[in-house]
């Protein structure tokens, strides 16, 4: 019975990339890791406790490129941070002109980027554009780890719609790009040449065609089987009464924000506007949520093995989140003058954020799925 | 039960409407071929039945139409899903999940259902489609006939009493196509499921069906009735009908078996002990194609594996073998789009690896699969001068050329609105017009019906006798039957039979054509040949 082993693992197909998903449960762990990640990333700025986060990402991407079939795309991503973090390093050398080590120096009638450039400002370029290209390799690796139909799925009803409409997007990019080349290759062989931008008429107008019947195929499938869920009736005038509420509470948050920005001194009451539209808003999403009628198939139970994945990265950002609390500086770092160039190191707080290399040791104790079966 | 009555229907902006004063009644469980030349409004009547058109599509219906009590333009395609499952023609199309599992549910979740039933659910269809071993797979490493029955699969878990599909085994090989088939017959036999199938290659289905509804096209009114009665009235049969209506068989055959009785009082003269294959004789025997133990790999798998074949000089040859058996890349090697990793290729001795593109390209004319990926201008007249203006050729009157493809009337329209077959056809002169030696044609006949397919059956041979060395990769046995002169078998990468049509396809079991599988005889392969000899 080819079923009875089919659905114990996942297996590799012919070009040796694995050709089954991850199991939901799996989905929402790696849901609550990236999201920690990157709030760790984008808060610390410490190049110290960045590189460990940089380690602790690196180890999920190798554990994960062999098993994601869009590893390679996605490694793309990384590739592209890489390319961020490398501007952003002459980009903040150019506009700030502070610090004591000169490097050398640009005309000062230039605008902007005259004055002399400084060691301190290469420095602090190259640590504000490790976070971004760590944020982006967090990404990558999470987008590694889940499938995209898997992340739709955990979608709130009211926005299903907008999900479903984003995953095809992610969908259509693989396809786009096998188009194009398709069409490349067909109008080369009719002798094709590129001499000016008139000659991109016979490669865009195909691919956009390709594009938008593509699109129209599919948004028929998806209508022929009940696409857009079961709405229950509601009258004209309960539809009205929550468009009013939707205003009401955009209102209200309006104000709130005005408030809070306008009048320094009665801050709390901008704020208090501004939670009363946001919880009215919330109510208007809920209702709408409740009129799509959706369910779901196999809810998992979380695991063990999801606890590893998603307990290091929250427990990290909670205690670093605590430690921001009583001392701003613990997290920041600013080589110019008068702070030291080196930053300061707590080796606490250094071993709580090498916890966060678990789950991608976890995952490459796991091994590639084939050979999972016969780690003992 | 399905009732049409007097249904109107034209596109938004369409001068005249598609389908006109249109009435029909189909029974539960019955299994309904719709058949009609390409552009006949076949795709548009199916999408009737669940309310994409008008929905979908805008434009203007009149008439009344039922589906199981229910009215599709009130009730919309989304309320439609319960009673009709819609299955479209590009496998690749369709699908909105990664997993074969997730996809079954998609439908399912869409209309709330509990997740025990559910669960119920995708069990039972995955075993009635057999594709129980699939479950766990992404949609995109499934080959094209899979996905046709997970596309099934993910409709009828909606439990629909009707099942719609359109054109579902065009893009299909004749192994995988047949599997989807009997699925469809079986469903139609176990569960009374009414089936109602669009279909250009008849005698892939003919067989299976309990009626067929022929639309003329043009708003011309519909032929209804027994597979028996509409074959003898319309123009489109597969090519045992041909034959049973020439020799005046009564019932006519739709299978082998059923032709073979009927075969016996067929007196055809003695075979001479050998006769000499004339027709595969070239020209010329100057070779025109020679590639020497060419190896192809994508990422490490082998998609050639020592290919060795010659070609010569006003050869029409058919290159054949299941999906994914090598047939495209071993054509892009010959136009040189792929270079060989290991071994040569030599057109009209030009090494593939030492001249460029540009200089192959003025010899060879390569018809991709896809006509999509070529169009793009405003008529189909542009379409050819843009390409002869690449190849630096003078400007020329095309009228000709596309009156031989038989889209003549077409010259001044805007090719993406044509039919398929149009629009491959159109690809085909956009090509042709600036005179390649060599032609090339990747799948021509997908979507072309049969008087579509005899003139490009004509068309090819007029090029093969003014000496135009012509390859072509095909799925359809009749065609290659009808106009080859040789037939390469690809299988993993490899040529398994090259040889003579006649002899290779009265070798053959996969790869043969009807009449041939009838008669086993090589001197029988088309209807033709059966009448010039029937005494």
């Amino acid at each position: 019975m080819p079923n009875a082993t089919a659905s114990v693992g996942p297996t590799r197909d012919a070009t040796g990339s694995v050709d089954t998903v991850p199991a939901m449960n799996q989905t929402l762990a790696w849901l609550v890791w990236a999201v920690c990640m990157a709030a760790l990333a984008l808060t610390i700025r410490n190049p110290l406790y960045l590189a460990l986060i940089a380690l602790a990402t690196w180890l999920v991407h190798i554990a994960l490129y062999q098993r994601s079939s869009l590893g390679q795309s996605w490694r793309g991503l990384v590739k592209l941070g890489a390319l961020v973090w490398l501007i952003a390093i002459p980009l903040n050398a150019l506009m700030i002109h502070q610090g004591n080590i000169v490097l050398f120096r640009l005309p000062a009638h230039w605008p902007l980027i005259g004055g002399p450039i400084t060691l301190e400002a290469v420095i602090h370029g190259a640590v504000n554009g490790l976070a971004l290209w760590e944020v982006l390799a967090i990404f990558a690796a999470f987008n590694m780890a889940v499938d995209a139909s898997q992340l739709l799925r955990m979608v709130p009803p009211f926005l299903y719609q907008a999900g479903v409409v984003a995953s095809i997007a992610l969908t259509f990019m693989p396809q786009m790009l096998l188009s194009a080349r398709e069409i490349r290759e067909a109008q080369r062989l009719r002798g094709h040449k590129f001499r000016s931008w008139r000659d991109l008429l016979p490669l865009f107008v195909p691919l956009l065609t390709t594009a938008l019947e593509h699109a129209i195929q599919l948004a028929e499938s998806m209508e022929s089987r009940g696409f857009g869920g079961e709405l229950t009736g509601m009258s004209a005038q309960a539809s009205n009464r929550l468009k009013g509420r939707m205003a009401l509470s955009l209102l209200l948050m309006l104000v709130g924000l005005f408030a809070r920005s306008y009048w320094r001194n009665s801050a709390w009451l901008g704020l208090a506007l501004l939670g009363i539209g946001v919880l009215l808003l919330v109510s208007v999403f809920a209702a709408y949520g409740h009129r799509v009628q959706r369910s779901h198939y196999r809810r998992a139970a979380w695991q063990t093995r999801d606890n590893w994945i998603a307990l290091p990265a929250l427990l990290a950002l909670v205690i670093t989140l605590g430690v921001a609390a009583f001392d701003r500086m613990a997290l920041n770092y600013y080589p110019y003058p008068p702070y030291a160039l080196t930053p300061a190191f707590d080796p606490w707080l250094g071993l709580v954020l090498t916890a966060l290399a678990l789950p991608g040791l976890a995952a490459l104790y796991e091994g590639p799925p084939v050979t999972a079966e016969v780690t003992p | 039960m399905i009732t049409l009555e007097h249904v109107t229907y034209a596109y938004p902006e369409a001068p005249e409407p598609i389908l006109r004063d249109l009435s029909l009644r189909i029974d539960d469980g019955e299994f309904v071929l719709l058949v009609g030349a390409s552009g006949s409004g076949k795709s548009t009547l199916l999408r009737c039945l669940n309310g994409l058109v008008p929905h979908f599509y805008g434009g203007a219906l009149s008439g009344v139409v039922r589906v199981q009590g229910q009215d599709p333009v009130q009730a919309q395609p989304r309320a439609m899903s319960a009673h009709v499952g819609f299955v479209f023609q590009d496998p690749e199309a369709q699908f909105v999940m990664d997993t074969v599992e997730a996809e079954l549910a998609f439908a399912m979740e869409n209309h709330a259902l509990p997740e025990a039933t559910m669960r119920k659910r995708v069990e039972e269809v995955l075993d009635q489609l057999g594709i129980a071993h699939l479950r766990a797979r992404r949609i995109s490493s499934l080959s094209g006939g899979e996905k046709q029955r997970v596309a099934i699969a993910s409709v009828l878990t909606l439990e629909p009493h009707v099942l719609v599909l359109d054109e579902p085994t065009s893009q299909l090989d004749p192994q995988s196509a047949e599997d989807v088939l009997t699925t469809l017959q079986k469903l139609n036999v176990d569960l009374g499921l009414t089936v109602v199938l669009s279909e250009h290659r008849l005698e892939r289905v003919v067989q299976y069906a309990d009626r067929i509804i022929y639309l003329p096209g043009h708003g011309e009114p519909l032929t209804d009735g027994t597979p028996q009665d509409v074959l003898r009235q319309i123009p489109l049969a597969p090519p045992l009908v041909q034959l049973g209506k020439a020799l005046g068989w009564d019932p006519l055959p739709f299978t082998i078996k059923e032709a073979r009785q009927q075969a016996r009082s067929l007196s055809l003269p003695e075979r001479a002990p050998s006769t000499p294959d004339s027709s595969a004789t070239p020209h010329d025997s100057t070779p025109d194609i020679v590639v020497r133990g060419l190896w192809h790999a994508y990422d490490g798998h082998p998609a050639l594996r020592g290919i060795d074949l010659t070609i010569a000089r006003g050869e029409l040859v058919a290159l054949m073998g299941r999906n994914g058996s090598g047939k495209t890349t071993l054509l892009k090697h010959l136009v040189g789009l792929l270079q060989p990793q290991r071994g040569s290729v030599l057109v009209r001795g030009l090494d593939t690896r030492q001249v460029p593109l540009e200089q192959l390209v003025g010899l060879v004319g390569y018809v991709p699969q896809n006509p999509n990926a070529l169009l793009f201008a405003d008529t189909v007249a542009q379409e050819l001068a843009f390409t002869r203006r690449n190849h630096g050729l003078p400007e020329q009157d095309v009228a000709e050329l596309l009156e031989t493809l038989g889209i003549g009337e077409q010259a001044e329209r805007y090719p993406r609105d044509l039919s398929v077959g149009e629009r491959q056809r159109v690809a085909l002169a956009a090509i042709l017009a600036a005179d390649p030696q060599i032609i090339l044609m990747d799948e021509p006949t997908r979507g072309v019906d049969y008087t579509q397919k005899e003139a490009l059956t004509r068309f090819l041979q007029a090029e093969r006798d003014r000496g135009r060395t012509v390859l072509l990769s095909t799925h359809d046995v009749e065609l290659a039957a009808a106009c080859v002169d040789r037939v390469i078998i690809l299988g993993d990468g490899e040529i398994v039979v090259d040889g003579p049509t006649r002899q290779v396809m009265s070798q053959s079991m996969v790869f043969s054509s009807q009449v041939n599988k009838l008669l086993r005889d090589e001197r029988y392969l088309t209807v033709a040949d059966v009448l010039g000899q029937a005494l």
